[in-house]
């Protein structure tokens, strides 16, 4: 018996399509998992179904009736519980207030009864005793760990006991002792007929805990099959459609063997124990999936967070950068897809957006408006630079022109190495090409590149070698024949640890 | 990825859940510095004096507190003051000033607070106006309307029985005293209810309490409406204790009021805070003036030491609760 229909919902955020004919059929004391590529659509579909996200088009039924959920408050109501991948605490209010946010209980005089919240929260926790440290009802969430927080967010889901729960990703910060427990508590849910939808993208607890799994593609819902009937390398088959094309390489690996970058055994805030030789002139590229360490690791290499522990090396010396100023001195240059957050100084001209570094790296030069200015118009003209003029605010060029610029500011200062933290997020197709054009002009000059995207094709295409992330460490590092999209798949879906 | 290395984290006494203590040690030492310039500072009789003063920042503060928690602002306080004031008063004037034209004086005051403040949170919340220039415009035109009521200060006085009333004592106990009284205990009230779990929330992340269900909109909006209620309360303990109408009476609280609330420790990032803290906070301000007037500092000198006054009082509360923090 069907509980849960998604019949071909279709939703589109600005340019981005999100969900192009999807599908899903819950039935119910089922647990359903979902599985796709990043950005395949399957947070969004979440989203549409518990009312926070409006569809476009398509159908939802709940007990085969149509629904249109407004709010999620309108989907609790109709027993629907939703896992955010994002989590839904109040960092500031207790964990005993988060778990009954929504419906704390009450005395006779209808206020707030805070003793009986307080006992009923502990009960919930006790779920997790032993598992989740020493937490109790009183603590503020702020003061959490990821995963403690990822488990009282479980525990909210479950306080308002739904029949249907869309749990997306719930295991991402778990340890193995707390995924037990969870995978425990859905079975039991299961038994008592509820019916679940279980977002995961380690491929051991998919075959683990799900009855049936549907697999996504770009937003579409491509195939469900029977966990029984079926095996990982089907579910990776199908996620990344039936043609294994190869994707064409751009161009050849370097020659030149001298390392630039030496990492070894370095760990940081979501990263441990990676170690890697960037040689002079490559691409290295980060693979995996989105979130497993590879913009921390970026992030720490620029002195931009946390130092990290182990040892690294540039040009053969010791490279410890207290931040950015030490980064950008010793020749290492970081480009972020975030443009908002980290490059771009959004309603100041283009020619200061692409001198803001220069000003770190020579420390007393004095700048001569006239002599930058050639020198910016250059990098301007090789970047294909499509601005009114190096006095227009940079917030008025396109997303892909603003990048270019903020590529462009390393130029300027001509760095040994660059790295790339998912650079090409939200640029269109002629600008991605250039700056891949620009990519292997640099490395043909001797700049290395370390490259995390979170598209696997653009790795495939501009990376020399991949090094594979799961859960903060390097997987596998592939290299020669070995790079390719099956062989990075099967490492990103790796339960973690493999 | 915690693995064994889970955090420890204990409950202990922390700034974050307790955000009036440090306007409380202030309010301790300056009440010190007020006895020593000015000996009868503990009598009964000047305590309530004091208190008759400051009530009504008190109660504005406390409004602007629960839209300052739910994470928005109101730069009309002031306005709202001023209208209710003009409004209150001018109608117990046409009224003949008799008990009836009192009351519906009274009524049509709180009822226009708390238009006001209904009007602000459609706007805000409902319509999604950004809070700062909403509520300064709203402001703008609450204040223009309080002008049209009434032109010119002074020509409209409140009928006797407002003022003796405020002045009066019942059971030994002065009239403030009793109204206090019932302010805390509806705000004890609130603090323990769901919708004020929820306002907490709303202001603490307003994306995670729509995703969990929670009535964002309309909770924005009661904060607003809340804050118009206890604006036209301020108004009203203006109006006993002027005696008289004005059409400018409320300009200084709207910044006040948002002092009072800062320095009695709540986060203007919403969330984190209450209204004890920002009672003190009134209490404070009130007492900062009090004691730059008993000290004898030259008129041309007191705005300039208030303000380093509060400014270190603030670096205060930044510095120990950072620390705290870590
Ligand atoms: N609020 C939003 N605004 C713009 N784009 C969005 C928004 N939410 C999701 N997207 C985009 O929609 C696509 C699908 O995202 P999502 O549903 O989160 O994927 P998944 O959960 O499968 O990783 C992605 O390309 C993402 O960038
Ligand atoms: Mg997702």
């Amino acid at each position: 018996m069907t509980v849960l229909e998604a019949a071909d919902v279709h939703k589109r955020f600005g340019g981005v399509v999100a969900l192009a004919g999807a599908n899903l059929e819950l039935a119910a004391g089922e647990v359903h998992v979902l599985i796709g590529a990043n950005g395949c659509g399957k947070s969004t579909l979440c989203k549409i179904i518990t009312g926070s996200v409006f569809a476009d088009r398509g159908t939802i039924r709940l007990d085969g009736r149509a629904m249109r959920f407004r709010t999620p408050s309108e989907a609790a109501r109709a027993g629907v519980g939703v896992f955010y991948q994002e989590l839904s605490l109040i960092p500031q209010l207790t964990v005993a207030e988060n778990l009954f946010l929504r419906r704390p209980p009450r005395s006779r005089a209808g206020l707030v009864d805070r003793r009986r919240l307080r006992r009923e929260a502990s009960r919930a926790l006790e779920r997790f005793a032993g598992a989740i440290g020493d937490i109790g009802p009183d603590h503020l969430v702020a003061d959490l760990s990821a995963d403690q927080r990822q488990v009282v967010e479980i525990l909210k889901v479950l306080v308002d006991e739904p029949r249907v729960i869309l749990f997306d990703e719930p295991t991402a910060a778990l340890d193995n002792r707390q995924v037990e427990v969870f995978f425990d508590l859905v079975d039991a849910l299961r038994r008592e007929g509820r019916s679940i939808i279980f977002i995961s993208h380690r491929m051991d607890e998919v075959f683990r805990i799900g009855d049936r799994v549907t697999v996504f593609r770009n937003g579409e819902s491509v195939a469900t099959m029977h966990i029984a009937d079926t095996d990982k390398d089907e579910v990776v088959e199908k996620m990344l459609g039936t043609r294994i094309e190869a994707v064409e390489r751009r161009r050849d690996a370097p020659k030149a063997a001298d390392v630039a970058m030496r990492a070894e055994a370095i760990g940081g805030t979501h990263f441990d124990d990676v170690s890697f030789d960037l040689r002079r002139g490559e691409i290295l590229g980060l693979g995996g999936l989105h979130g497993q360490g590879q913009s921390s690791l970026l992030r720490a290499l620029f002195g931009a967070d946390n130092a990290f522990s182990g040892s690294v090396a540039v040009g053969g010396e010791v490279y410890r950068p207290r931040g950015p100023r030490d980064a950008i001195r010793a020749g290492v240059a970081y480009v972020s897809g975030d443009r908002g957050r980290d490059g771009v100084f959004p309603v100041r001209p283009v020619f200061e957006n692409f001198v803001a570094a220069l000003l770190t790296r020579r420390r007393r030069a004095r700048l001569d408006r006239r002599a930058l200015s050639a020198e910016v118009g250059a990098v301007g003209d090789r970047l294909k630079l499509r601005a009114a003029s190096l006095d227009a605010l940079i917030s008025e060029l396109s997303g892909g022109n603003q990048q270019k610029v903020v590529i462009g500011r390393w130029l300027v200062n001509e760095p040994r190495i660059l790295l790339l933290d998912d650079p090409t997020k939200g640029i269109d197709l002629n600008t991605k090409s250039d700056l891949y054009r620009i990519l292997d002009e640099l490395c043909m000059e001797g700049v290395s590149v370390v490259f995390y995207s979170s598209e696997e094709r653009e790795l495939l295409a501009n990376a020399d070698r991949i090094a594979v992330f799961n859960g903060g460490r390097v997987v596998d590092l592939l290299e020669g024949e070995r790079v390719s999209e099956l062989n990075l798949y099967r490492a990103a879906f790796a339960a973690e640890g493999h | 990825m915690t693995g064994d290395g889970q955090s420890q984290a204990r409950p202990r006494f922390e700034f974050r859940r307790n955000t009036w203590i440090l306007a409380a040690g202030f309010l301790a030492l300056l009440c010190a510095v007020n006895y020593f310039l000015q000996d009868n500072f503990f009598e009964p009789g000047v305590m309530v004096s004091n208190l008759t003063t400051f009530t009504p920042l008190i109660l504005i503060a406390i409004g602007q507190t629960y839209v300052i928690l739910a994470s928005d602002i109101d730069l009309s306080v002031g306005a709202i003051v001023s209208l209710v004031n003009v409004v209150t008063v001018s109608i117990m004037h046409h009224l003949g000033g008799d008990a009836l034209a009192v009351a519906a004086g009274i009524g049509a005051g709180v009822a226009t607070g708390l238009a006001a403040g209904a009007a602000n949170g459609l706007c805000v919340a409902a319509l999604r106006f950004q809070p700062i220039i909403t509520t300064f415009a709203t402001g703008t035109v609450f204040a223009g309307l309080a002008l049209w009521i009434l032109p010119d200060a002074g020509t409209v006085q409140a009928p006797e029985p407002v003022w003796r009333t405020y002045s009066a004592s019942f059971v030994g106990v002065p009239f403030v005293i009793w109204s206090l009284g019932v302010v805390a205990l509806g705000c004890w009230l609130y603090s323990r209810s769901r919708p004020y779990l929820t306002l907490m929330a709303v202001g603490g992340n307003i994306r995670a309490a729509f995703g969990s269900g929670l009535p964002v909109m309309r909770t924005r909006i009661a904060g607003y409406v809340i804050c118009g209620l206890f604006c036209s309360l301020g108004a009203l303990a203006l109006t006993g204790e002027t005696a008289t109408g004005d059409p400018l009476i409320g300009i200084a609280f709207t910044l006040s009021s948002i002092s009072a609330v800062v320095l009695g420790g709540t986060a203007l990032s919403g969330g984190v805070g209450g209204v004890l803290g920002s009672v003190l906070g009134a209490i404070l301000l009130g007492l900062i003036s009090n004691v730059i007037f008993f000290a004898g500092t030259p008129f041309e000198y007191q705005n300039l030491i208030q303000g380093v006054i509060v400014l270190v009082a603030l670096a205060g509360g930044v510095f120990v609760s950072r620390g705290g923090a870590r």
